[in-house]
């Protein structure tokens, strides 16, 4: 352990202690994070495992590095990059008003490290702000892959406790275990309006709370193909056909936990609550928050989305994910 | 595009000369310790209920280890026991420590013969395979550089015994997944992508069952595999069930020692007979110092597999789309062929 010098505590991680700490020969800085090895009725932690063995293949600008693992008899110790702060401190600190611009670029990011993982078929599960860091140029990096995991073909069902409630894809908060790259793109979506408003977007306390955060907001889904009469709320509404085609939702009344009794909203429009983000950027936002998730826009589609256009044509101009 | 999560493939300087090879090892030998390692996971993952991905995990990583470790230095019974408690979470169906060893302890037994006697997690035995256990999933990690995402063929097998139409034939589906079970007790799964490993199962399946495949161009370009990679996993599955496995394998340092010496097999009877005899309540000291120090331990806690299950957590709940080994293994002791699944 010689080989870094700690400089400060950090905080507590999901299973141990993580230190900023110092490389003597290269004075590179860099995170620890330390997981003791002492639980005898567990091993070595599931969350380690899966987080080491898939960060030391996921080499990209996005994604925070794992430069080394470091064993000792009592404890495992992963150096990482290290990085400021996380989208969360960065919200928080500009009062939650960040410019327009920054927004994209971060956003642009996020997708960048998004794409990259799905492509290597990766799913990340757990995307929120605290696990987003930031450093001082304004990178954006995907961490904690604690809850991420190598998915094959077919997706078959994975175990069901995932995803912080206020990113939870509706699929998943319903029951579903056949999700896919698509719970991703939804907490993609969150996170882009937490951005835009300073405030989380569903901000659930429950299951059934959150499911009900969303229904106020999207809408009620409806599905197209249960038998019987329309719910009254979805026949009367006077929303335009827009909002309507936005609650489409085919097979929602099979997933395992939806519910008849479900409160018909009509959902209200995107456009007042996000008065900082363009035309443009509540299309991009309405795309990730798709309720059927073969419908949402995956990561690679989403970064051809005209919202970008503006980075494109400028170069760049801050954000090593671009270009 | 490239696919860093692919499976590690072995070079063929490592094919050649494996650890415990280099260090004096038998090759058959080697080969039928890995073989009959891969047989207790398998045994031991039916038994608990666990889904066929996380015991071929389990034995592909039991493969990779013993590639870059020696079974003279990592015994096999603390590398199984490794290698299934690691791939239990790897593969997010985490079972507790005292359901594998249990599991584990009792598929031993019934392979020698021995008292099917459950233990009773207070003994000194059961301590020491817990250790065992836990030290030999950290070295597992550490030896593997935590390189173990396992990447498997049975998803792409039910793509591609759909793609073809292959999938209201009545034997062709199941012969190929056994075969996919079976390959796992070979060096296949380190020598080939999933893509050719399926492609091979499907070609000798279809072969069995006399049915034809497209040839031009071949189905298997479609897959993009390779037709002589093809033909090499069908070759390797022939030859796999023309060597029975034994029933009796060193686990242990001192059971290798034996091995070698060409008395295990009388060590594990003298045991066989003294445990009979305390198990009948005959409290016969005679077989007392035949029996090794694993089995000397007083017989505490008498039960079965089925009583072991019952203390097992529920189940998982079966995935719809789920790959799972079609029926449980009983004709692992006699029959050698297939596996798992034949019924």
């Amino acid at each position: 352990m010689e080989k870094y010098q700690k400089i400060e505590k950090l905080g507590e991680g999901t299973y141990g202690i993580v230190y900023k700490a110092q490389n003597r020969e290269t004075n590179e800085v860099v995170a620890l994070k330390r997981i003791r090895l002492d639980n005898e009725e567990e091993g070595v932690p599931c969350t380690a495992i899966r987080e080491i063995s898939l960060l030391k293949e996921l080499k990209h600008p996005n994604i925070v590095g794992l430069f080394d693992v470091l064993h000792t008899e009592k404890k495992l110790t992963l150096v990482f990059e290290f990085m400021d702060s996380d989208l969360k401190k960065f919200v928080d600190a500009s009062g939650g008003d960040l410019d327009p611009l920054t927004v994209k670029h971060l956003l642009y990011q996020l997708l960048c490290g998004v794409a990259y993982c799905h492509r290597n078929r990766v799913l990340h599960r757990d995307l929120k702000p605290q696990n987003l860091l930031i450093n001082k140029r304004g990178d954006l990096k995907l961490g904690d892959f604690g809850l991420a995991r190598a998915f094959g073909i077919p997706v078959r069902s994975y175990s069901h406790e995932v995803v912080t409630l206020w990113y939870r894809a509706p699929d998943v908060l319903m029951g579903s275990r056949q999700y896919d790259t698509s719970i991703d793109l939804w907490s993609v979506g969150c996170i882009f309006a937490e951005m835009a408003t300073g405030r989380p977007f569903f901000a659930g306390t429950s299951i059934d709370d959150q499911i009900l955060h969303i229904f106020k907001i999207m809408g009620t889904p409806v599905d197209p193909q249960a038998a019987g009469p329309v719910p009254a709320a979805a026949a009367t509404d006077g929303e335009g056909d827009g909002d309507r085609a936005r609650r489409l939702w085919p097979g929602c009344t099979q997933l395992p936990d939806w519910r008849r009794s479900f409160p018909a909203y009509p959902g209200t429009p995107l456009e007042p609550l996000l008065p900082k983000l363009s035309s443009r950027g509540v299309d991009l936002l309405r795309r990730l928050l798709e309720y059927a998730p073969e419908r949402r826009i995956s990561a690679e589609q989403a970064l051809q989305h005209p919202y970008f256009d503006e980075l494109r044509t400028a170069g760049g101009g801050g954000g090593s994910g671009l270009g | 595009m490239r696919l860093s999560l692919r499976n590690p493939l072995l070079t063929p300087g490592q094919i050649a000369a494996s650890p415990s090879q280099r260090r004096g090892l038998p090759a058959e030998l080697e080969s039928d310790m890995r073989a009959y390692g891969c047989h207790l996971v398998q045994a031991a993952g039916t038994v608990l209920r666990l889904p066929q991905p996380v015991m071929a995990s389990a034995q592909v990583l039991l493969q990779r280890f013993y590639y870059v470790a020696a079974l003279q230095d990592f015994p096999l019974l603390a590398t199984v026991l490794g290698a299934l408690f690691l791939a239990c979470k790897v593969e997010e169906s985490p079972q507790t420590i005292r359901n594998i060893i249990n599991v584990l302890d009792i598929v031993v037994k019934r392979d020698r013969g021995l008292p099917e006697i459950v233990t009773d997690g207070y003994d000194t035995e059961y301590y020491g395979m817990k250790n065992d256990m836990v030290i030999a999933e950290l070295q597992i990690l550490r030896r593997l550089g935590f390189n173990v995402q396992v990447e498997l063929p049975y998803g792409l097998l039910v793509n591609y015994l759909r793609s073809l139409e292959l999938t209201d034939q009545q034997r062709v589906p199941q012969l190929a997944w056994n075969y996919l079970n079976d390959l796992l007790r070979t060096p296949v799964y380190l020598c080939f992508q999933p893509e050719t490993i399926a492609c091979g199962a499907i070609y000798l399946a279809a072969h069995e069952c006399r049915v034809c495949l497209p040839t031009s161009p071949p189905w298997w370009s479609l897959f993009d595999a390779n037709g002589e990679d093809v033909v090499m996993v069908a070759k390797a599955t022939r030859a796999f069930y023309l060597r029975a496995l034994p029933r009796v394998m060193p686990l242990t340092d001192d059971e290798l020692q034996m091995q070698l010496a060409g008395t295990l097999d009388r060590h594990i009877e003298a045991a066989r007979i003294a445990m009979h005899s305390k198990a009948r309540g005959d409290d016969d000291e005679a077989g007392g110092e035949a029996a090794g120090k694993r089995d000397s331990r007083p017989a505490t806690g008498h039960g079965s597999v089925d009583e072991v299950l019952k203390r097992a957590s529920p189940a998982p709940k079966r995935g719809s789309a789920g790959a799972r080994s079609p029926s449980p293994d009983r004709s692992r002791r006699s029959r050698r062929l297939p596996a798992a699944g034949s019924g």
